[in-house]
Protein backbone atom coordinates (compact mmCIF):
# COMPACT_ATOMS: atom_id res chain seq x y z
CA UNK A 1 0.00 0.00 0.00
CA UNK A 2 1.30 3.49 -0.74
CA UNK A 3 2.12 5.96 2.03
CA UNK A 4 -0.99 8.12 1.52
CA UNK A 5 -3.16 5.02 1.78
CA UNK A 6 -1.42 3.91 4.98
CA UNK A 7 -1.95 7.38 6.46
CA UNK A 8 -5.65 7.26 5.55
CA UNK A 9 -5.83 3.99 7.48
CA UNK A 10 -4.17 5.64 10.50
CA UNK A 11 -6.61 8.56 10.25
CA UNK A 12 -9.57 6.16 10.27
CA UNK A 13 -8.07 4.46 13.32
CA UNK A 14 -7.39 7.60 15.41
CA UNK A 15 -10.76 9.19 14.62
CA UNK A 16 -12.76 5.97 14.94
CA UNK A 17 -14.35 6.68 11.55
CA UNK A 18 -13.59 3.79 9.16
CA UNK A 19 -14.98 5.70 6.16
CA UNK A 20 -12.00 8.12 6.39
CA UNK A 21 -9.76 5.32 5.06
CA UNK A 22 -11.12 6.43 1.66
CA UNK A 23 -10.44 10.18 2.18
CA UNK A 24 -8.96 11.72 -1.00
CA UNK A 25 -5.28 12.77 -0.62
CA UNK A 26 -6.05 16.46 -1.26
CA UNK A 27 -9.02 16.76 1.14
CA UNK A 28 -8.43 19.14 4.09
CA UNK A 29 -7.84 17.43 7.44
CA UNK A 30 -8.96 20.35 9.62
CA UNK A 31 -12.64 21.09 9.28
CA UNK A 32 -14.55 19.48 6.45
CA UNK A 33 -15.23 15.78 6.29
CA UNK A 34 -12.14 14.65 8.21
CA UNK A 35 -12.80 16.99 11.16
CA UNK A 36 -9.35 16.49 12.70
CA UNK A 37 -9.23 18.07 16.17
CA UNK A 38 -6.66 18.53 18.89
CA UNK A 39 -7.22 15.03 20.26
CA UNK A 40 -7.33 12.99 17.05
CA UNK A 41 -4.56 15.18 15.58
CA UNK A 42 -2.25 14.48 18.53
CA UNK A 43 -2.99 10.76 18.21
CA UNK A 44 -2.23 10.85 14.48
CA UNK A 45 1.09 12.63 15.08
CA UNK A 46 2.02 10.10 17.78
CA UNK A 47 1.28 7.20 15.39
CA UNK A 48 3.27 8.84 12.60
CA UNK A 49 6.22 9.34 14.95
CA UNK A 50 6.12 5.70 16.12
CA UNK A 51 5.62 4.19 12.71
CA UNK A 52 7.82 6.37 10.46
CA UNK A 53 10.21 7.96 12.94
CA UNK A 54 9.20 11.46 11.79
CA UNK A 55 8.37 13.94 14.57
CA UNK A 56 6.14 16.38 12.67
CA UNK A 57 5.40 18.51 15.76
CA UNK A 58 9.12 19.09 16.38
CA UNK A 59 9.91 20.04 12.79
CA UNK A 60 6.83 21.88 11.60
CA UNK A 61 5.88 24.82 13.86
CA UNK A 62 2.59 25.51 12.06
CA UNK A 63 1.75 21.84 11.45
CA UNK A 64 1.28 22.61 7.75
CA UNK A 65 1.99 18.93 7.11
CA UNK A 66 -1.51 18.25 8.42
CA UNK A 67 -3.23 20.23 5.68
CA UNK A 68 -4.04 17.01 3.84
CA UNK A 69 -2.99 13.36 3.71
CA UNK A 70 -1.00 14.17 0.57
CA UNK A 71 0.91 16.95 2.38
CA UNK A 72 1.61 14.64 5.31
CA UNK A 73 2.84 11.86 3.01
CA UNK A 74 5.16 14.29 1.21
CA UNK A 75 6.50 15.60 4.55
CA UNK A 76 7.26 12.05 5.72
CA UNK A 77 8.73 10.92 2.39
CA UNK A 78 11.13 13.91 2.39
CA UNK A 79 12.54 12.83 5.73
CA UNK A 80 12.92 9.09 5.24
CA UNK B 1 2.00 16.13 40.46
CA UNK B 2 0.28 12.75 40.36
CA UNK B 3 -3.14 12.71 38.65
CA UNK B 4 -3.78 8.95 38.55
CA UNK B 5 -2.52 5.92 40.49
CA UNK B 6 -2.41 2.60 38.62
CA UNK B 7 -2.80 -0.29 41.06
CA UNK B 8 -1.96 -3.97 40.84
CA UNK B 9 -4.59 -6.27 42.38
CA UNK B 10 -3.00 -9.48 43.81
CA UNK B 11 -1.21 -8.90 47.13
CA UNK B 12 -1.57 -5.15 46.57
CA UNK B 13 -5.17 -3.95 46.76
CA UNK B 14 -6.25 -7.44 47.86
CA UNK B 15 -4.78 -9.30 50.83
CA UNK B 16 -4.05 -12.36 48.74
CA UNK B 17 -4.36 -13.69 45.19
CA UNK B 18 -7.73 -13.35 43.45
CA UNK B 19 -7.61 -16.63 41.52
CA UNK B 20 -6.04 -18.79 44.21
CA UNK B 21 -8.96 -18.47 46.56
CA UNK B 22 -11.58 -21.16 46.23
CA UNK B 23 -14.99 -19.51 46.34
CA UNK B 24 -14.62 -16.17 48.11
CA UNK B 25 -11.76 -13.96 46.84
CA UNK B 26 -9.50 -12.38 49.47
CA UNK B 27 -10.61 -9.16 51.21
CA UNK B 28 -9.37 -5.68 50.31
CA UNK B 29 -6.26 -4.42 52.08
CA UNK B 30 -7.63 -2.02 54.72
CA UNK B 31 -4.66 0.39 54.74
CA UNK B 32 -4.66 0.81 50.95
CA UNK B 33 -8.46 1.06 50.88
CA UNK B 34 -8.06 4.10 53.15
CA UNK B 35 -5.40 5.50 50.79
CA UNK B 36 -7.75 5.03 47.81
CA UNK B 37 -10.46 6.99 49.59
CA UNK B 38 -8.10 9.75 50.79
CA UNK B 39 -6.59 10.29 47.32
CA UNK B 40 -10.02 10.24 45.63
CA UNK B 41 -11.04 13.03 47.98
CA UNK B 42 -8.08 15.02 46.65
CA UNK B 43 -9.23 14.60 43.06
CA UNK B 44 -6.63 11.91 42.20
CA UNK B 45 -7.92 9.13 39.93
CA UNK B 46 -7.39 5.40 40.32
CA UNK B 47 -6.92 2.70 37.69
CA UNK B 48 -6.21 -1.05 37.71
CA UNK B 49 -3.52 -3.03 35.85
CA UNK B 50 -3.71 -6.74 36.52
CA UNK B 51 -3.16 -10.14 34.93
CA UNK B 52 -6.45 -11.30 36.42
CA UNK B 53 -9.62 -11.80 34.37
CA UNK B 54 -11.74 -8.64 33.92
CA UNK B 55 -14.26 -9.68 36.61
CA UNK B 56 -11.48 -9.15 39.18
CA UNK B 57 -11.77 -5.40 38.51
CA UNK B 58 -15.49 -5.48 39.40
CA UNK B 59 -14.68 -7.41 42.55
CA UNK B 60 -11.98 -4.92 43.62
CA UNK B 61 -14.32 -2.00 42.94
CA UNK B 62 -16.97 -3.59 45.18
CA UNK B 63 -14.48 -4.68 47.88
CA UNK B 64 -12.76 -1.28 48.17
CA UNK B 65 -15.74 0.95 47.38
CA UNK B 66 -13.42 3.00 45.13
CA UNK B 67 -14.14 4.18 41.59
CA UNK B 68 -11.61 3.12 38.95
CA UNK B 69 -11.43 5.36 35.90
CA UNK B 70 -9.80 2.65 33.77
CA UNK B 71 -8.93 -1.04 34.14
CA UNK B 72 -6.56 -3.21 32.10
CA UNK B 73 -6.87 -6.89 32.91
CA UNK B 74 -5.06 -9.41 30.75
CA UNK B 75 -1.68 -10.62 29.64
CA UNK B 76 -0.18 -7.36 28.40
CA UNK B 77 3.00 -6.25 30.14
CA UNK B 78 2.34 -3.85 33.00
CA UNK B 79 4.22 -1.12 31.13
CA UNK B 80 1.89 -1.65 28.17
CA UNK B 81 -1.13 -1.47 30.50
CA UNK B 82 0.12 1.75 32.13
CA UNK B 83 0.71 3.28 28.69
CA UNK B 84 -2.78 2.25 27.55
CA UNK B 85 -4.39 3.69 30.68
CA UNK B 86 -2.58 7.01 30.14
CA UNK B 87 -3.80 7.09 26.53
CA UNK B 88 -7.36 6.17 27.51
CA UNK B 89 -7.52 8.93 30.12
CA UNK B 90 -5.55 11.41 27.98
CA UNK B 91 -3.05 11.89 30.79
CA UNK B 92 0.69 12.30 30.28
CA UNK B 93 2.61 9.32 31.70
CA UNK B 94 4.65 11.58 34.02
CA UNK B 95 1.45 12.30 35.99
CA UNK B 96 0.99 8.59 36.80
CA UNK B 97 2.09 6.47 39.75
CA UNK B 98 2.23 2.66 39.58
CA UNK B 99 1.90 0.41 42.64
CA UNK B 100 2.77 -3.30 42.58
CA UNK B 101 4.07 -5.79 45.17
CA UNK B 102 6.06 -7.64 42.48
CA UNK B 103 9.62 -6.36 42.12
CA UNK B 104 9.91 -7.61 38.54
CA UNK B 105 6.74 -5.80 37.45
CA UNK B 106 7.99 -2.60 39.12
CA UNK B 107 11.37 -2.93 37.41
CA UNK B 108 9.72 -3.49 34.03
CA UNK B 109 7.54 -0.37 34.34
CA UNK B 110 10.44 1.71 35.68
CA UNK B 111 12.64 0.67 32.75
CA UNK B 112 10.02 1.21 30.04
CA UNK B 113 8.49 4.38 31.52
CA UNK B 114 11.12 6.09 33.68
CA UNK B 115 8.82 9.12 34.11
CA UNK B 116 6.22 7.04 36.01
CA UNK B 117 6.49 7.09 39.81
CA UNK B 118 6.87 3.40 40.76
CA UNK B 119 5.96 2.39 44.31
CA UNK B 120 5.72 -0.67 46.54
CA UNK B 121 2.40 -1.11 48.41
CA UNK B 122 4.25 -0.04 51.59
CA UNK B 123 5.39 3.19 49.87
CA UNK B 124 1.85 3.78 48.64
CA UNK B 125 0.64 3.62 52.24
CA UNK B 126 2.71 6.76 52.89
CA UNK B 127 1.77 8.52 49.66
CA UNK B 128 -0.91 10.81 51.15
CA UNK B 129 1.86 12.53 53.11
CA UNK B 130 3.95 13.31 50.03
CA UNK B 131 3.80 16.60 48.10
CA UNK B 132 3.31 14.78 44.76
CA UNK B 133 -0.03 13.52 46.08
CA UNK B 134 -1.06 16.81 47.70
CA UNK B 135 -2.60 19.19 45.17
CA UNK B 136 -2.06 22.80 46.25
CA UNK B 137 -5.70 23.66 45.63
CA UNK B 138 -8.77 21.50 45.56
CA UNK B 139 -12.04 22.79 44.24
CA UNK B 140 -15.53 21.40 43.82
CA UNK B 141 -14.53 20.40 40.26
CA UNK B 142 -11.48 18.62 41.66
CA UNK B 143 -13.46 16.61 44.20
CA UNK B 144 -15.94 15.51 41.53
CA UNK B 145 -13.20 14.37 39.18
CA UNK B 146 -13.70 10.60 39.64
CA UNK B 147 -17.41 10.95 38.82
CA UNK B 148 -16.55 13.02 35.73
CA UNK B 149 -14.24 10.26 34.48
CA UNK B 150 -17.04 7.71 35.01
CA UNK B 151 -19.28 9.94 32.86
CA UNK B 152 -16.47 10.13 30.35
CA UNK B 153 -16.27 6.32 30.07
CA UNK B 154 -19.99 6.20 29.25
CA UNK B 155 -19.59 9.07 26.74
CA UNK B 156 -16.64 7.41 24.99
CA UNK B 157 -18.41 4.04 24.78
CA UNK B 158 -21.43 5.68 23.15
CA UNK B 159 -19.26 7.81 20.86
CA UNK B 160 -17.47 4.68 19.62
CA UNK B 161 -20.82 3.03 18.81
CA UNK B 162 -22.29 6.21 17.28
CA UNK B 163 -22.47 6.19 13.51
CA UNK B 164 -22.34 9.89 12.59
CA UNK B 165 -19.63 12.52 12.55
CA UNK B 166 -17.96 14.03 15.60
CA UNK B 167 -20.19 17.11 15.29
CA UNK B 168 -23.26 14.89 15.15
CA UNK B 169 -22.17 13.12 18.32
CA UNK B 170 -21.50 16.38 20.20
CA UNK B 171 -25.01 17.52 19.26
CA UNK B 172 -26.52 14.11 20.12
CA UNK B 173 -24.80 14.22 23.55
CA UNK B 174 -26.46 17.55 24.33
CA UNK B 175 -23.11 19.35 24.58
CA UNK B 176 -23.40 22.83 26.13
CA UNK B 177 -20.43 25.20 26.22
CA UNK B 178 -21.00 28.35 28.26
CA UNK B 179 -18.60 31.28 28.17
CA UNK B 180 -18.99 33.61 31.11
CA UNK B 181 -17.03 36.48 32.51
CA UNK B 182 -14.57 35.06 35.11
CA UNK B 183 -15.27 36.48 38.55
CA UNK B 184 -13.58 36.47 41.94
CA UNK B 185 -15.40 33.29 42.97
CA UNK B 186 -13.85 31.40 40.03
CA UNK B 187 -10.25 32.21 40.97
CA UNK B 188 -9.47 29.03 42.99
CA UNK B 189 -10.70 26.85 40.10
CA UNK B 190 -8.77 28.90 37.51
CA UNK B 191 -5.63 28.60 39.64
CA UNK B 192 -6.15 24.84 39.89
CA UNK B 193 -6.47 24.65 36.08
CA UNK B 194 -3.25 26.58 35.61
CA UNK B 195 -1.43 24.19 37.96
CA UNK B 196 -2.78 21.02 36.34
CA UNK B 197 -3.11 21.59 32.63
CA UNK B 198 -0.13 21.18 30.27
CA UNK B 199 -1.48 19.64 27.06
CA UNK B 200 -3.77 22.57 26.30
CA UNK B 201 -1.81 25.45 27.80
CA UNK B 202 -0.06 28.23 25.91
CA UNK B 203 2.16 29.16 28.87
CA UNK B 204 4.44 27.23 31.16
CA UNK B 205 4.27 28.76 34.61
CA UNK B 206 1.20 28.36 36.81
CA UNK B 207 -0.73 31.56 37.49
CA UNK B 208 -1.05 32.46 41.15
CA UNK B 209 -4.39 33.48 42.65
CA UNK B 210 -3.01 37.04 42.80
CA UNK B 211 -2.09 36.97 39.08
CA UNK B 212 -5.60 35.78 38.27
CA UNK B 213 -7.27 38.32 40.56
CA UNK B 214 -5.33 41.09 38.81
CA UNK B 215 -6.40 39.83 35.37
CA UNK B 216 -10.05 39.40 36.33
CA UNK B 217 -10.32 42.91 37.77
CA UNK B 218 -8.31 44.70 35.06
CA UNK B 219 -10.28 46.78 32.54
CA UNK B 220 -7.52 46.03 30.02
CA UNK B 221 -8.53 42.36 29.72
CA UNK B 222 -11.57 40.26 28.92
CA UNK B 223 -11.30 37.03 30.91
CA UNK B 224 -13.73 34.37 29.67
CA UNK B 225 -14.25 31.26 31.83
CA UNK B 226 -15.48 28.26 29.86
CA UNK B 227 -17.91 25.72 31.34
CA UNK B 228 -18.79 22.40 29.75
CA UNK B 229 -21.61 19.94 30.29
CA UNK B 230 -23.61 17.40 28.36
CA UNK B 231 -26.16 14.65 29.03
CA UNK B 232 -23.43 12.44 30.51
CA UNK B 233 -22.15 14.88 33.09
CA UNK B 234 -21.24 18.38 34.16
CA UNK B 235 -17.53 19.18 33.99
CA UNK B 236 -17.86 22.67 35.45
CA UNK B 237 -15.22 25.23 34.46
CA UNK B 238 -12.76 23.59 32.05
CA UNK B 239 -10.95 26.55 30.53
CA UNK B 240 -9.94 30.18 30.72
CA UNK B 241 -8.34 32.78 28.49
CA UNK B 242 -7.32 36.42 28.75
CA UNK B 243 -7.91 38.70 25.78
CA UNK B 244 -6.08 42.04 25.94
CA UNK B 245 -7.97 45.01 24.49
CA UNK B 246 -5.80 46.67 21.86
CA UNK B 247 -7.95 49.13 19.93
CA UNK B 248 -7.91 48.55 16.20
CA UNK B 249 -4.71 46.47 16.32
CA UNK B 250 -4.19 42.75 16.83
CA UNK B 251 -5.50 41.63 20.24
CA UNK B 252 -3.09 39.44 22.24
CA UNK B 253 -4.23 36.35 24.18
CA UNK B 254 -1.58 36.04 26.94
CA UNK B 255 -3.48 33.25 28.75
CA UNK B 256 -5.10 30.25 27.06
CA UNK B 257 -5.65 26.97 28.89
CA UNK B 258 -8.12 24.11 28.92
CA UNK B 259 -8.51 20.96 30.99
CA UNK B 260 -7.54 17.76 29.19
CA UNK B 261 -11.03 16.46 30.06
CA UNK B 262 -12.30 18.80 27.33
CA UNK B 263 -10.05 17.22 24.68
CA UNK B 264 -11.96 15.89 21.70
CA UNK B 265 -15.13 17.78 22.59
CA UNK B 266 -14.59 20.85 20.44
CA UNK B 267 -14.23 23.24 23.38
CA UNK B 268 -10.87 24.83 22.64
CA UNK B 269 -11.91 25.22 19.00
CA UNK B 270 -15.12 26.92 20.18
CA UNK B 271 -13.20 29.23 22.52
CA UNK B 272 -10.82 30.30 19.74
CA UNK B 273 -13.85 31.03 17.56
CA UNK B 274 -15.44 33.09 20.34
CA UNK B 275 -12.19 35.02 21.01
CA UNK B 276 -11.85 35.83 17.30
CA UNK B 277 -15.46 36.97 16.95
CA UNK B 278 -15.47 38.97 20.19
CA UNK B 279 -12.24 40.77 19.31
CA UNK B 280 -13.41 41.42 15.74
CA UNK B 281 -16.74 42.82 16.97
CA UNK B 282 -14.80 45.27 19.17
CA UNK B 283 -12.76 46.47 16.19
CA UNK B 284 -9.67 44.25 16.41
CA UNK B 285 -8.00 43.47 13.09
CA UNK B 286 -6.12 40.41 14.33
CA UNK B 287 -5.66 37.86 17.11
CA UNK B 288 -2.25 36.88 18.50
CA UNK B 289 -1.56 33.93 20.79
CA UNK B 290 1.97 33.71 22.21
CA UNK B 291 2.59 30.02 22.80
CA UNK B 292 5.48 28.22 24.41
CA UNK B 293 6.59 25.33 22.17
CA UNK B 294 6.79 22.11 24.20
CA UNK B 295 6.45 18.43 23.42
CA UNK B 296 3.46 18.38 25.77
CA UNK B 297 1.21 21.04 24.28
CA UNK B 298 1.02 19.74 20.70
CA UNK B 299 -2.80 19.42 21.09
CA UNK B 300 -2.95 23.19 21.66
CA UNK B 301 -0.91 23.87 18.52
CA UNK B 302 -3.30 21.63 16.59
CA UNK B 303 -6.25 23.74 17.75
CA UNK B 304 -4.37 26.95 16.82
CA UNK B 305 -3.65 25.55 13.36
CA UNK B 306 -7.28 24.46 12.93
CA UNK B 307 -8.41 28.00 13.83
CA UNK B 308 -6.10 29.46 11.18
CA UNK B 309 -3.42 30.92 13.48
CA UNK B 310 0.13 30.79 12.15
CA UNK B 311 3.61 31.67 13.37
CA UNK B 312 6.58 32.69 11.24
CA UNK B 313 8.05 29.31 10.16
CA UNK B 314 11.16 28.45 12.15
CA UNK B 315 10.64 31.40 14.52
CA UNK B 316 10.76 29.25 17.67
CA UNK B 317 12.32 25.96 18.73
CA UNK B 318 11.30 23.71 21.62
CA UNK B 319 11.30 25.67 24.88
CA UNK B 320 10.86 29.00 23.08
CA UNK B 321 7.79 31.13 22.56
CA UNK B 322 6.19 31.58 19.14
CA UNK B 323 3.60 34.21 18.22
CA UNK B 324 0.67 32.58 16.45
CA UNK B 325 -1.63 35.07 14.79
CA UNK B 326 -4.40 35.48 12.25
CA UNK B 327 -6.28 38.29 10.59
CA UNK B 328 -9.80 39.05 11.75
CA UNK B 329 -10.78 41.03 8.67
CA UNK B 330 -11.87 38.09 6.49
CA UNK B 331 -14.04 35.07 7.33
CA UNK B 332 -13.79 34.14 11.03
CA UNK B 333 -13.37 30.70 12.60
CA UNK B 334 -16.73 29.10 13.42
CA UNK B 335 -18.44 28.76 16.79
CA UNK B 336 -20.81 25.81 17.28
CA UNK B 337 -24.49 26.57 17.83
CA UNK B 338 -24.34 24.89 21.28
CA UNK B 339 -22.07 27.63 22.60
CA UNK B 340 -23.65 30.31 24.76
CA UNK B 341 -21.38 33.31 24.83
CA UNK B 342 -21.06 36.41 26.90
CA UNK B 343 -20.85 39.32 24.52
CA UNK B 344 -17.74 40.68 26.21
CA UNK B 345 -19.03 44.22 26.37
CA UNK B 346 -20.58 44.16 29.84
Amino acid sequence: MNLTGELAGLLAEVTGHPELAALPPAAPLFGGEAGLDSLSGARLLRQVHERYGVDVAAEDLNLDALQSLGALAAFIADRR
Amino acid sequence: MIKCVVWDIDNTLLDGVYLESAGQPPPADPALTAVLRELSGRGILHALASRNPPEAADYVQAATGAQFAAARCGWDSKAESVRAIAAELDLATDTLAFVDDDMIERAEVAAALPEVLVLTPEDAGQAPQWPDFSPPVLTAEGRRRAGMYAARQRRQAEAAAFGGSREDFLRHAGTRITIGRAGTADIPRLHELSVRTRQLNSGAAALSEDDLAALVSSPAYLVPAVSLRDDYGDDGIVGVAALARNGAGSWPVPVLMMSCRALGRGVLEALLGWLSRTAAAAGATGLTVPCLITDRNVPLRLALAAAGLRAAPGSAAAGERAEFSRSLTGPLPPVPDWLTGWDGTS
